[in-house]
């Protein structure tokens, strides 16, 4: 774990090792990034118009929204910075970018590189704007369509981070119990794979941790006395982000599309 | 913002900018202090510049076009050359006087961000995802922004409740007595007291097996991923007093 002091430590990235528990510590930490970037999308109102396809400017019409373009754009300059390098980021618009300008570092690769590829960011994307966003912001329009968007990119790329760590995760599964996954692999048994890589107790765990997170970091917190913890009459009304939304995208998409980059990253384990 | 200026609006908007701040610094504690992204190489990129300067100017260049320095409270960090909008603008009801967009404190925000800052919250090491280490920076610089030029907000309320005590002393250009008037040190000790546990609740490591209470009281600062302390420094030092700067700036041209 990393703590707050300023003497060198050991960080644990990657390329000092893949473990079932480096795995864990990365997903459980991601669970804060991911509560927090809902919370601050839930800052703003729905702001539909920066979701309209075609979006105009500049005089010109374009048959994407302006979300997606903003976040084309972004995704153009981090590129340029050198972000999606290493294999633990995936864009959602993938760009050819020859020449980055960030200083360069030796990344090791923990992944098998013909499964690397694998990832589901097409489906969060629809998720995230379909289904996510109208349970999660209130309706309404104030015109900060830059900075919803902005916020809007953030908690995609928490989402995309988390979700398509999957490869990761099959990766540790698989280097532990080779022989098995192998057998199952080649036979292409996606229903025995799926029960390999499921487990009801720990996803449930997960969920009931995530809401919690939800409840702890979206609270108002004021200086008197003891915090609502929500079970008074005030309920939910106190919380930023609903808990029981969180509780209900990790169940219904976060854990589900993991397993889905588990899946599909297994089955060219061995291409 | 603008649509309700009242004293308590404003209050609310800065206790919200709290917790963006907080999660801010939270999320860049998570990388290490990654120096290379803060060179600036005298010979071989463009203009000698880091990498943190190119990509905030980049991004806010992308910004710029879509509409996002309109309001008082978003000022960019580097203004020159900034590109039109090109998406249509949603107005808004226009509450400060017209010298507001013009005050800035943002080239010390930057001095102090990255060189007063991150030392203090940042550990040593270097994992080479240097992008997305200068994406977090730009937000916690665009939340710490946000909240200190909403004291043009903060002044204009004041003023609108005591012109006759702040009128003479804009005429007289008395900074000190200025600066006098708009201090309320109880209020700013508890904002420190504030900000300092919010980052105890909100970079506690949550598990299932303590209450949702836990960490109320007293908690071990050492297991908190930013340290409490730096936050209620870093307001003392440095977001109130220079969300000051910004509200006496604003007052001086306030009756022009």
């Amino acid at each position: 774990m990393l703590f707050c002091s300023t003497t060198p430590l050991l960080l644990l990235q990657l390329c000092s090792g893949l473990s079932l528990d480096t795995v864990r510590d990365f997903l459980t930490r991601e669970e804060d990034t991911i509560v927090f970037s809902l919370i601050e999308r839930a800052k703003y109102p729905l702001n539909p118009p920066a979701y309209y396809v075609p979006a105009y400017f500049a005089g010109r019409r374009h048959d994407a929204s302006f979300a997606e373009l903003f976040v084309r754009e972004s995704e153009a300059v981090q590129a340029k910075a050198g972000r999606y390098q290493s294999q633990q980021e995936i864009p959602f618009f993938p760009f050819r970018v020859p020449f980055p300008l960030a200083p360069p570092y030796n990344f090791t690769s923990e992944l098998y590189s013909a499964a690397a590829f694998v990832n589901v960011n097409d489906e969060i994307w629809s998720v995230y704007f379909s289904l996510l966003l109208p349970l999660l912001a209130k309706n309404g329009d104030d015109g900060s369509y830059a900075a919803t968007v902005a916020s809007d990119l953030v908690c995609l790329q928490a989402l995309s981070r988390r979700i398509n760590y999957g490869r990761y995760v099959a990766e540790v599964k698989f280097r532990g119990d080779q022989q098995n996954y192998t057998t199952l692999i080649r036979n292409k048994d996606k229903d025995a794979l799926m029960k390999l890589l499921t487990s009801e107790a720990q996803e449930d765990a997960v969920k009931r941790r995530v809401q919690k997170k939800a409840m702890v970091f979206g609270r108002n917190v004021t200086l008197d006395g003891p915090v609502e913890t929500g079970d008074s009459n005030n309920g939910r009304a106190s919380f930023k982000v609903d808990p029981s939304l969180v509780y209900k995208l990790y169940g219904q998409w976060v854990i589900p599309l993991t397993k889905q980059v588990e899946l599909q990253y297994l089955l060219h384990r061995l291409d | 913002m603008a649509e309700q200026l009242s004293l308590a609006a404003v209050r609310g908007a800065l206790i919200r900018e709290e917790d963006s701040i907080v999660f801010a610094l939270i999320e860049r504690a998570r990388r290490p202090r990654n120096a290379p992204a803060y060179y600036a190489p005298d010979a071989g990129t463009d203009d000698g510049r880091s990498l943190a300067e190119f990509f905030v100017r980049e991004a806010e260049a992308l910004h710029a076009k879509t509409g996002h320095y309109e309001k008082p409270e978003d000022v960019p960090f580097f203004p020159q050359d900034l590109p039109s909008p090109l998406f249509p603008i949603k107005g808004y009801p226009k509450v400060l006087h017209p010298f507001a967009s013009s005050v800035s404190v943002n080239d010390a925000i930057w001095k102090m961000y990255f060189n007063e800052l991150l030392p203090l919250f940042t550990v040593d090491g270097d994992d080479g995802y240097y992008a997305e280490t200068v994406a977090l920076d730009f937000a916690c610089l665009k939340a710490l922004s946000r909240r200190i030029h909403y004291g043009k907000y903060v002044a204009e309320v004041k003023f609108k409740d005591a012109p006759q005590d702040y009128s003479p002393l804009i005429h007289a250009k008395g900074t000190d007595a200025l600066m006098n008037l708009l201090t309320f040190k109880a209020v700013e000790e508890k904002v420190k007291k504030r900000v300092e546990k919010k980052a105890r609740i909100f970079g506690q490591n949550v598990t299932l097996e303590d209450g949702v209470d836990k960490h109320e009281g007293s908690a071990d600062d050492s297991e908190c991923k930013v340290n409490p302390k730096v936050l209620s420094e870093l307001y003392d030092r440095w977001v109130m007093p220079l969300t000051k700067d910004v509200e006496v700036e604003y007052l001086l041209r306030r009756l022009d």
